[in-house]
């Protein structure tokens, strides 16, 4: 990763998704900065910042899935479980 | 409430809020000062919940500055906030415990409230420019490159390597190695002309108008010497120069900054290096903070690890390494020392949970503290450049 200002500072131009939400990054959603001007502002986030806990968010729920979960059951077992 | 601590309270208000109203503290357990201390007050949300007390009129910074003191900036708090790894990147809002902390002590030694060991810590810095890390010897800008004796580097130059206080005067192995590497991969770099202490330790200890001194007089250095781009082999500099700086400088900051470990990583990659030499340890890694949890930088030291011949590596899930930190940062050293040594104790203790003999970091700043800790345990403490030195076959 090499950092430079201009390129961290300069976010990919947004595309809007629905009325309240835009993107841009692939599949990273934002809130429409519109809507967040008057109780909390926005922080200035460089690109890393936004990557960064994109993946590292990707990281923990694969890390919770390895530690927590071995396997899947489904509702229906799981109401058979207790009618038992 | 004198003026200062309002207009501070207003600026944070709502962070403060956004967490002590969620209050969940997921990020308590993964916190090292609270690990070994289990003291409430030391947690990263009553870090926070002090603010909300603050605008409230309930307390003043005199009254907690030296709480603030126990944090090592390592960032680990942030991460583990799911108002952070969940939200953060949707509100664009995240939770910023680290800049807090830095915040309150800045404020506190605004308001004339000095820690004694930070004071003198930083009094020495302005004197000699670069940080007391040699106890009683002096360190100053005539010493600055004395690491570098006999390997013939230029002055200035496209590219330059940075070198922190610790290095530069300390662990001067680590930047010999660095430079014997990049040397041998025909990378072409310099050293600054006048190089001072990136100001970044003064920042974190609250000693603001020093840290911006220090941080000017580096890049008006930079220009003067045409450097274009940086190379830094200390992730607090990292930090400094990727966070701290674009911070007072903004769009005049035209420096690229590159980390060593990303370029060696990269190097090897591109097949300009291949270590060959046999490297006989059984080691683990210790991800330090300043890359793993505040910069995402993982994977390159465990490629640069993974291709050196002969060693074992036995790793560690790397979220699970978010609760890891030396103890080595944000100051907590220079201030309650015994504090670092528990937290270091405890990091080594997870390494000898592996049966390893060598714990690798990749940060000058915590290998005193973990060496210190090692030795108790007959764990070496190896800098990754060091140890890819060797397998290359370069002394440093
Ligand atoms: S810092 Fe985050 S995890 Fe910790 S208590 Fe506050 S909101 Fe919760
Ligand atoms: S940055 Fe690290 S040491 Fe400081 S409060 Fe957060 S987890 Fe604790």
């Amino acid at each position: 990763m090499k950092y430079r200002y201009q390129e961290e500072m300069s976010p990919p131009p947004p595309q809007r998704v629905t009325d309240v939400a835009i993107t841009r990054f692939e599949h990273v959603f934002e809130v429409e900065p519109g809507l967040m001007t008057d109780h909390v502002t926005q922080q200035t986030f460089p690109n890393w910042d936004t990557l960064r806990l994109v993946r590292s968010r990707a990281d923990h729920l694969a890390w919770m899935h390895r530690h927590f979960a071995d396997k899947v059951i489904s509702g229906e077992e799981l109401l058979h479980d207790l009618d038992e | 409430m004198p003026d200062p601590e309002k207009r501070f309270a207003e600026e944070w208000r709502n962070a403060a809020y956004n967490c002590f109203s969620s209050g969940h503290k997921f990020c308590r357990e993964v916190c090292p000062v609270m690990q070994v201390t289990r003291n409430e007050s030391w947690s990263p949300t009553a870090f926070h919940a002090n603010v909300v007390a603050m605008e409230k009129g309930e307390l003043e910074v005199a009254d907690v500055a030296a709480d603030y003191v126990n944090c090592t900036g390592c960032g680990a708090c942030e991460l583990r906030c799911p108002n952070s790894l969940f939200t953060g990147d949707f509100y664009r809002f995240r939770t910023r415990t680290v800049d807090l902390v830095k915040a309150v002590r800045g404020l506190a030694v605004s308001q004339g409230v000095h820690q004694p060991g930070w004071q003198r810590w930083n009094l020495l810095t302005d004197e000699r420019r670069h940080e007391p890390v040699l106890n009683g010897t002096p360190v100053d800008q005539a010493r600055v490159r004395d690491w570098a004796d006999g390997l013939d580097l230029p002055i200035g130059g496209e590219t330059i390597l940075f070198v922190d206080c610790e290095a530069a005067f300390y662990r001067t192995s680590v930047p010999r190695s660095v430079a014997r590497i990049l040397n041998l991969a025909g990378y072409k770099f310099g050293l600054m002309n006048e190089q001072w202490c990136c100001g970044g330790p003064a920042a974190e200890m609250g000693y603001e108008e020093q840290a911006r001194r220090f941080a000017q007089h580096n890049l008006d250095d930079w220009r003067a010497a045409g450097v274009r781009r940086v190379l830094v082999l200390d992730p607090h500099d990292y930090i400094t120069f990727t966070e701290d700086y674009p911070k007072y400088f903004g769009d005049a900051y035209d420096i690229e900054i590159v980390l060593v470990v990303e370029l060696l990583a990269e190097l090897i990659r591109e097949g300009r290096l291949t270590p060959h030499v046999p490297v006989e340890r059984t080691v683990t890694y210790h991800d330090p903070c300043r890359l793993n949890k505040r910069k995402g930088v993982w994977r390159e030291p465990r490629e640069i690890l993974r291709a050196i011949p002969g060693l074992t590596f036995h790793d560690v899930d790397r979220v699970t390494q978010w609760s890891y930190c030396s103890g080595g940062g944000g100051g907590l050293p220079v201030e309650k020392p015994e504090l670092t040594a528990k937290i270091s104790e405890h990091r080594v203790e997870k390494a000898a949970e592996l049966g390893v003999d060598t714990l690798v970091s990749a940060c000058p700043w915590s290998e005193r503290p973990l060496s210190e800790a090692g030795r108790a345990r007959s764990i070496d403490v190896v800098d990754l450049h060091e140890l890819l030195a060797e397998s290359l076959g370069v002394a440093p």
